[in-house]
This record gives C-alpha cells, structure tokens and sequence, in this order.
C-alpha cells in the first residue's frame, strides 16, 4: 500500500515541523507590533504557508492523486468566494441601501423622511389569511 | 448483506483472502483510494463548516476594527501560542506514526498516537485555564460582558465569535482525541500493519484539519 514501494525518512516530517515552528513564531512577531496596515495581509499570507506546508506533506497531498487535490482545492475556492463577496457586500453599502438599525455597513443610520410604505404581497398583507383562499378548518 | 454476512470478505477464495478488503472493491488499492477520497470530501465539509463562523468573523472585524484589534490584545496571548505550537507538535508525531507503520514499526507507531493524545489533552488543559481567567474578566459574549478594559462596541462580538469558534475547534479536537485513541487501540492490538493502515491515514488527516483550523484562527483572534 506504499505509495510508490520505497522507503521514507522522517526527516522531512521534522523539517516541516521546524518550518512551521519558525513561521509561528514569525506570526507572532509581527503580530506584537501591532503593524496598521499589513498586519492581517502578512498574518494570512503566513498562515497560507502554514496550511500548505500541513496538506502537502504532514496530509500528504503531494503524493496522492489529482483527485483529493481538486477536491479539498474547490472547498478553498468557495471559501475565498464567501468571505470574499460577504465582505464586500457589507464593505459598499451607503446610507440609504440600510434599512433604519441596520447592524452593518452605514455610519449614519437611515433617515427617512416618511416610513417605508408596508410590504403588500399580492395574496395579502403578511400574517393574515390569504385572499381567495379558504380559512383551513 | 446477509450473503455478505454468511462469507466474511476476507475468505472469498478470489480474493486471496485478505482481510482487509471490502467485498465491493475489486482491490485494495481501489478501496484505500476510494476511503481517502471520501476522507477529503468529509474534510472539505468541515472545513466549508469553519467558513461560516470565518465569514461572521470577517463581518463583525470589518466593522468594529478598533474593538476587535483592543480584544485581541486583552486575549491571553502565551496561552494561544503556546497551543498553536503543542498542535504543530501534534500533527508532527500523527505524521510520524503513520511513518512508523508504514515501515513495519507499530510499537512505535502506539507510542506515537499516544503522545498525539497527550499533546491533545494538553491542549484542551491550556484552553481551560484560558477560559477561566475570560470568565473571571468577564469577557463574555453579547449582554454578558462586563469586562472594564474594553469599553468599546463591538468587543462582546469578539467574545461571541470567540468562544463560538475555540468552542466548536475545542469539540473536533474532542472528536479527534476520540477516533485517534480507537486508532492507538486497533494498533497495539495488531489491526494495521505496513500492508494496511488505512485507519491511522484518515484519523491523522483529521487531526491535520483539527491543526489547519487553528493555524487561522490563531492569528485572528489573538494577534490582530
């Protein structure tokens, strides 16, 4: 069941391991100085090769097949496209788009002039029975 | 399923009588490669589960960035560091066992695991020690916290994503202690051999996940 018959040496799991040893402690580094602009982009990029440097080769993804690879590289894809969109749907909105108490996105809270006329759906208001339809028994 | 159950796999006489394979795989090849598939599938779920509480993380952070960024440096910092390097640790000797396996050393292999279970335990020791003193501070999420050296809006956030996200890493580290000590158990009985260790690959690709959660939320939430 070997991936390929030969023998391996542990070395290469402790050189890992002492890889990212040194990038935690680098984490942690620059994370006490408390940098304004670069400390989350630099604090990702570490943990990025962190992870990378785990799935490679402490999960051994460099010597499986392609499919494990696309499979655990899709799941990634859709986190960067979550986060990613979330963020900046909260990032862009304004005032107006952000109904009055709103938890997100406007420092100004909504001012309206007159109160937002009431929802009406077309089978009648929300919470009464519906029109044309029978009262159910 | 009961023809299945009147032959055990193993003694189909077209199989060579290997104890291990399936009778639904053609060969043991195929069935590893079809388990570490599924494993990968099952791992990415997981890792889409973590997303969720990341998004609400990226949210809240986008938000209240003076909150979160005061938070952070009220967090006890040596204990968070100290258990990113003790689950590195961890994920070293899981690494290791299956090293020792795959050379036909299971004694070493056990010894591995068990060290894995230590390092697992002393984790949970730290976060418990963490949480008390965050109770004791009061840092605590929504309406319950009262702590007095961030009065800042947003920072009860930070402490209910906080405990949401060490909370639900903190149970699959229960869950991996769990499957890793059957794993240790199979193995000093003889289960997994150099032909076949199967079993010890998948829980070690766990715990790596169980390691790859906490490489991200370590920055987050104790350094920035």
């Amino acid at each position: 069941m070997t991936e390929n018959g030969k023998h391996h040496s542990a070395l290469p799991y402790l050189l890992v391991w002492v890889a990212l040893l040194i990038l935690t402690a680098t984490t942690y580094s620059t994370g006490r100085m408390h940098l304004v602009t670069w400390a989350l982009p630099l604090a990702l990029t570490i943990a990025v090769a962190k992870s990378l440097l785990v799935i490679l080769f402490f999960m051994h993804l460099w010597e499986q097949k392609g499919a494990n690879r696309i499979v655990i590289g899709t799941s990634f894809v859709f986190v960067a496209l979550i986060i990613s969109l979330t963020v900046a749907d909260v990032a862009t909105r304004f005032p107006l788009a952000t109904p009055a108490d709103a938890p997100f996105g406007s420092d100004v809270p909504a001012q309206l002039d007159e109160p937002p006329p009431e929802y009406q759906h077309p089978a009648g208001k929300i919470g009464e029975p519906a029109r044309g339809v029978p009262e159910p028994k | 399923m009961s023809e299945a159950a009147a032959l055990p796999p193993g003694e189909h006489p077209a199989r060579g009588g290997d104890p291990h394979l399936a009778h639904h795989f053609s060969s043991l090849e195929r069935q590893v490669d079809a388990s570490r598939l599924g494993m990968w599938l099952f791992l990415s779920t997981e890792v889409l589960l973590f997303t969720g509480l990341f998004v609400g993380y990226s949210v809240y952070r986008y938000s209240f960035p003076v909150a979160f960024a005061a938070s952070a440096r009220t967090s006890e910092i040596w204990a968070g560091t100290l258990n990113t390097a003790v689950l590195i640790t961890s994920s070293l000797t899981v690494a290791l066992a299956i090293h020792f396996v795959r050379a036909g050393r299971q004694r070493a292999a056990v010894v591995c695991l068990a060290v894995t279970l230590f390092f697992a335990l002393a984790f949970l020791g730290i976060k418990a020690i963490e949480y008390t003193a965050h109770f004791h501070e009061h840092q605590l999420p929504g309406r319950y916290y009262r702590f007095e050296g961030v009065r800042l809006p947003g920072a009860e956030m930070y402490w209910a994503l906080y405990f949401l996200m060490t909370g639900l890493h903190g149970l699959h580290v229960l869950i991996g202690m769990t499957v890793l000590a059957v794993i240790a158990w199979r193995t000093a009985h003889g289960y997994y051999s150099a032909h076949y260790y199967l079993g010890i690959e998948l829980a070690g690709l766990y715990w790596h996940l169980v390691d790859l959660i906490w490489i991200f939320l370590y920055p987050l939430l104790y350094l920035i």
